[in-house]
């Protein structure tokens, strides 16, 4: 494990991919925490260009935007790994019991697999969003991880069909050992780094859906996030009105993020395969 | 050159490079087609054969680099040659490499025939028509079935796929046909199928000379004139097949012959032995004779001086046991 | 029965099936969500329009019939398939009394006008870029290319539409500022106003293909790679087969995915070219999805989400036929099926 930990700090593409995610990630948890000022506290005259007082400038309310883009930025990282957790909990099971059963049950899941991905999830993410009176952190990952998983499920289960007809497979199922222990404790570590992989794709896919949904005003009811800000900044006009100190950042800060984690799962995904090396 | 040669190597040296350093792949290979031949290289995976076949036709890309040597091919220098020249005149003219695993060599999103007329049509100035009758003509003399140039490749079987794609190599009529591992991933008697075709092409004259490479020694034994065995980059044992096959000189061969089941009794008395042990790492292969670590005639010169190819009988043999060094 | 057939057979029963599901959840959900929506609704119209109270009494009683908020489920539903299948997709609670057939009607040839354009070109392009990079992969181009289609595919639509506008119509004012055309204008075959209106196109047409072409480059160019290192490439190539002519087999076996991933990502295309809309006040079906959630108009809601999902499903299976022409292999498989 250390081994393969140090060869993978060793790719270039993967450290610089960390330090940006890592470095938001820390930045956002310690300067919501360090900064002084509340995020929705308004503090000053409204819709202020950036300044040393105020480094991001402050909103239409009067708000101070650095202190709404720290907290921000903390909340849809939190909501992403929620969502992620859960779009890759159900992927897993789904696709684990899919590629492993077989049969029946794996037509029957495939055919849900097949439904819930045709249909666009960010449709459906606002139809039920928009009948949801309140709506908090959780119900908003809840919500995106329910519609991201099919694409996990499907790859999973590819994955373990064909580790299914290796050897050692067979000698688990000799030896009499129960499916769930097979499962985790031969299937499973194999597939450990794609397991990774799309994990920091789901996060990533997670964080924009967040801030889509709440762009539309369908995200958390209470409270920031970067896709908040968005909405505000999209209702209050501040494109037109020329308040780029508003809609800029948040949307730099969300691709930042996102744009980090895909590199980091394409570092991964060359390591681990290295015909995509080209080589 | 000799007069009765097609294709002559000299000293011919192709490695590949990598972070760690070079791979040894073909290290200083002497080989000579005759026409008319059939050889049969044989040898363990990873002991340079398929490098070797792509070398010999300079089909040399990154990470292979062509180092050192010659290689003459019907008078011509072709180890001088840029790709481009070779593609026109060497490739599928006047050698053809049917490679490993055909199956998945052949176009799939194409009918058989329209990847026909692609190959043809780039080399040759000839009508459609007239390419689809000699695609037919072909396959007729080689007894593949007809309608199957009208299928795609998902549609024929393994063994049928292997036969069209040999088919398919012979076309612009090359001198020299390289065939690696044809009958691995068949079945025993789709074996016989392909081994046949084989035969048929040198009968008929299609094919003036072939390479046939192989794992599975005793095959040869069916379709080569001479065998050539290869070990960790070197060839360590070359002559006619018979006496490569029931008089083998070199410590390899022996245990190569001796692990195969054949209905001869005298091979079957010496018992199945299987040879303990790996091949050397080809990035730093040992000074002396490559076999060393796992022979167990060796003596102390093998250790640090490289055996030369000598002649000992009807067989070259790069070994100081037979050479009766030391 | 011929293997194509079949597995088109098998694709419409799928959609169907989709479609009927889909119906499913949208007819359930105001109905089993806790509280009175239709009081939640009528005692909004009441304050925010300050209507009348025989409007509002007209509004409730629209609602009870189409709704049937009262009878029980089966003929809720029953009532609801019937009258959809007549093509009724209700009445507008925001927009009353127009129906909601009729809005969408209106709104739609905007939202396709920006969507399919937008959605061939970024295919079309981002593809070719895609395969050049992979070709010269390693070289300054691929390395050039690379962390722009990586950070462009990461990009929000409505963001980056943000950005376009603010640049590009704020800051220099090259391009209006929204809207499809100019508020003067009305909507007529003239040169003038299709000039006006290709003026007002530009904006949300690029912003949508530029956030959607890396997405595709880097799709096609990992295909590409992938597929160079192929036997049938290498067997081609030993044949004497120039690489244009190689590539050509790579790039036509490396396009058979991407197309299906157009299948699957039509949907994501669709939600953000909504979005795109927002930012720029595009009068498309956007702007009526938005109003209707953001007044819960239940009717427009329902209403506009069934066109889209079948809108959607058709799309797909045209794409499906599409597929199954271009790959051989599909053809031939489905014999065993």
């Amino acid at each position: 494990m250390p081994q393969l930990i140090k060869d993978l700090l060793r790719i270039k593409k993967l450290d610089a991919s960390l330090a940006i995610f890592f470095g938001i990630i820390l930045t956002s948890v310690f300067g919501s925490m360090l900064y002084a000022t509340k995020p929705l506290a308004i503090v000053g005259p409204a819709e202020q260009p950036p300044s040393v007082k105020f480094p991001l400038g402050t909103d239409s309310w009067g708000r101070d935007l650095l202190a709404l883009l720290l907290a921000g930025t903390k909340n849809s990282l939190r909501i992403g790994v929620t969502a992620a957790l859960i779009s890759l909990t159900i992927g897993l099971v789904i696709g684990v019991t899919a590629g492993f059963k077989g049969g029946i049950i794996d037509s029957a899941l495939m055919l849900v697999t097949d439904v819930v991905l045709v249909l666009p999830s960010i449709l459906i993410m606002m139809l039920v969003a928009a009948y949801l009176r309140e709506r908090n952190p959780f119900y908003v990952s809840l919500i995106i991880g329910a519609t991201g998983w099919p694409w996990v499920a499907r790859a999973i289960r590819s994955q373990i069909m064909s580790l299914k007809s290796r050897e050692f497979m067979y000698l688990s199922k000799m030896a009499g050992l129960k499916d769930v222990r097979i499962i985790v404790e031969d299937l499973l570590p194999n597939m450990a780094s794609y397991i990774a992989m799309a994990f920091v794709l789901l996060m990533s896919g997670a964080m924009i859906a967040e801030a889509g949904l709440s762009m539309i005003g369908l995200g958390v009811t209470k409270g920031v996030s970067l896709g908040i800000i968005l909405y505000w900044a999209q209702i209050l006009e501040s494109v037109r009105r020329g308040m780029w100190w508003w809609f800029g950042p948040p949307g730099a800060v969300l691709v930042a993020l996102a744009a980090s984690l895909l590199l980091m799962s394409t570092a991964l995904d060359e390591y681990f395969s290295p015909r995509l090396k080209g080589g | 050159m000799k007069s009765t040669a097609l294709l002559e190597a000299q000293a011919v040296k192709a490695y590949y490079s990598t972070r760690q350093g070079y791979i040894k792949a073909v290290d200083n290979i002497d080989l000579i087609i005759d026409k008319g031949m059939t050889l049969g290289v044989a040898g363990e995976s990873g002991c340079g054969k398929s490098t070797l076949m792509n070398t010999l036709m300079m089909n040399v890309k990154p990470p292979l680099h062509f180092l050192e040597g010659t290689i003459v091919l019907d008078g011509k220098v072709i180890s001088k040659m840029k790709i481009s020249e070779l593609k026109n005149d060497v490739w599928g003219v006047r050698i053809s490499l049917v490679p490993q695993s055909a199956l998945n060599a052949l176009m799939p999103t194409k009918r058989i025939i329209d990847f026909i007329k692609d190959v043809i049509r780039h080399h040759t100035d000839v009508s459609d028509s007239e390419i689809a009758s000699r695609a037919r003509k072909r396959f007729e003399e080689l007894n593949l079935p007809v309608d199957s140039l009208s299928m795609y490749p998902h549609e024929l079987s393994g063994g049928m796929k292997q036969r069209a794609i040999i088919a398919v190599s012979t076309l612009l009529n090359p001198r020299l046909l390289i065939v690696d591992e044809p009958t691995s991933a068949l079945d025993v008697s789709t074996q016989k199928q392909v081994l046949k075709m084989l035969m048929d092409l040198r009968k008929t004259g299609i094919i003036e000379s072939m390479i046939f490479v192989t794992h599975d020694i005793a095959i040869l034994r069916q379709i080569a004139d001479s065998i050539t065995i290869m070990y960790a980059g070197k060839i360590v044992e070359s002559g006619p097949t018979e006496d490569v096959l029931f008089n083998p000189k070199h410590p390899y061969t022996l245990s190569l012959t001796s692990s195969v089941v054949t209905p001869e009794p005298e091979v079957r008395e010496r018992g199945l032995a299987s040879i303990p042990g790996e091949p050397p790492d080809l990035l730093d292969p040992p000074e002396g004779c490559r076999f060393y670590p796992r022979c167990t005639k060796s003596m102390s010169i093998c250790r640090s001086v490289e055996p030369p190819l000598k002649s000992e009988g009807a067989q070259l043999v790069a070994c100081h046991i037979a050479s009766g060094d030391g | 029965m011929n293997p194509f057939i079949r597995f088109l057979a098998r694709r419409i029963a799928f959609q169907i099936t989709t479609f009927i599901i889909f119906l499913l959840v949208i007819f359930a959900l105001p109905r089993v969500i806790p509280g009175n929506p239709l009081a939640v609704i009528l005692n909004r119209i009441y304050q925010e329009a300050r209507a009348t109270p025989e409007l509002v009494r007209t509004v409730e009683k629209m609602l009870m019939k189409e709704f049937g908020f009262g009878k029980p489920m089966h003929i809720q539903f029953y009532e609801f398939v019937g009258r959809l299948l007549k093509g009724d997709l209700g009445t507008s609670i925001a927009f009353y009394p127009r129906k909601v057939a009729d809005l969408v009607i209106v709104y739609l040839p905007w939202s396709l006008g920006l969507l399919i354009p937008a959605t061939m070109v970024s295919w079309i392009v981002g593809n070719l870029l895609g395969a050049l990079a992979a070709y010269k992969r390693k070289t300054t181009v691929d390395n050039a290319l690379l962390p722009v289609f990586l950070t462009l595919s990461q990009t929000p639509y409505y963001w980056l539409a943000m950005i376009l506008l603010y640049v590009f119509a704020v800051t220099f004012r090259i391009f209006p500022l929204g809207g499809a055309y100019s508020r003067l204008m009305f909507p007529s075959l003239t040169l003038r106003f299709v000039l006006d209106m290709l003026r007002h196109y530009v904006l949300p047409f690029s912003s949508i293909v530029i956030a959607a072409i890396g997405g595709w480059a880097i799709g096609m160019r990992s295909m590409v790679i992938y597929e160079l290192g192929a036997d049938y490439v290498s067997y081609a190539d030993s044949l004497g087969l120039p690489d244009s002519k190689v590539l050509r087999y790579v790039f036509r076996n490396s396009m058979l995915p991407q197309v299906t991933g157009l299948a699957l990502n039509l949907g994501l295309m669709l939600g953000g070219s909504l979005i795109t809309e927002l930012v720029f006040s595009y009068p498309g079906t956007g702007y009526l999805i938005f109003r209707a959630l953001s007044t819960l108009d239940y009717p427009m809601i329902q209403g506009t989400f069934i066109f889209l999902i079948s809108t959607l499903l058709i799309a797909n299976f045209i794409v499906d036929l599409i597929y199954v022409y271009i790959d051989p292999r599909v053809r031939t498989s489905y014999v065993g099926e």
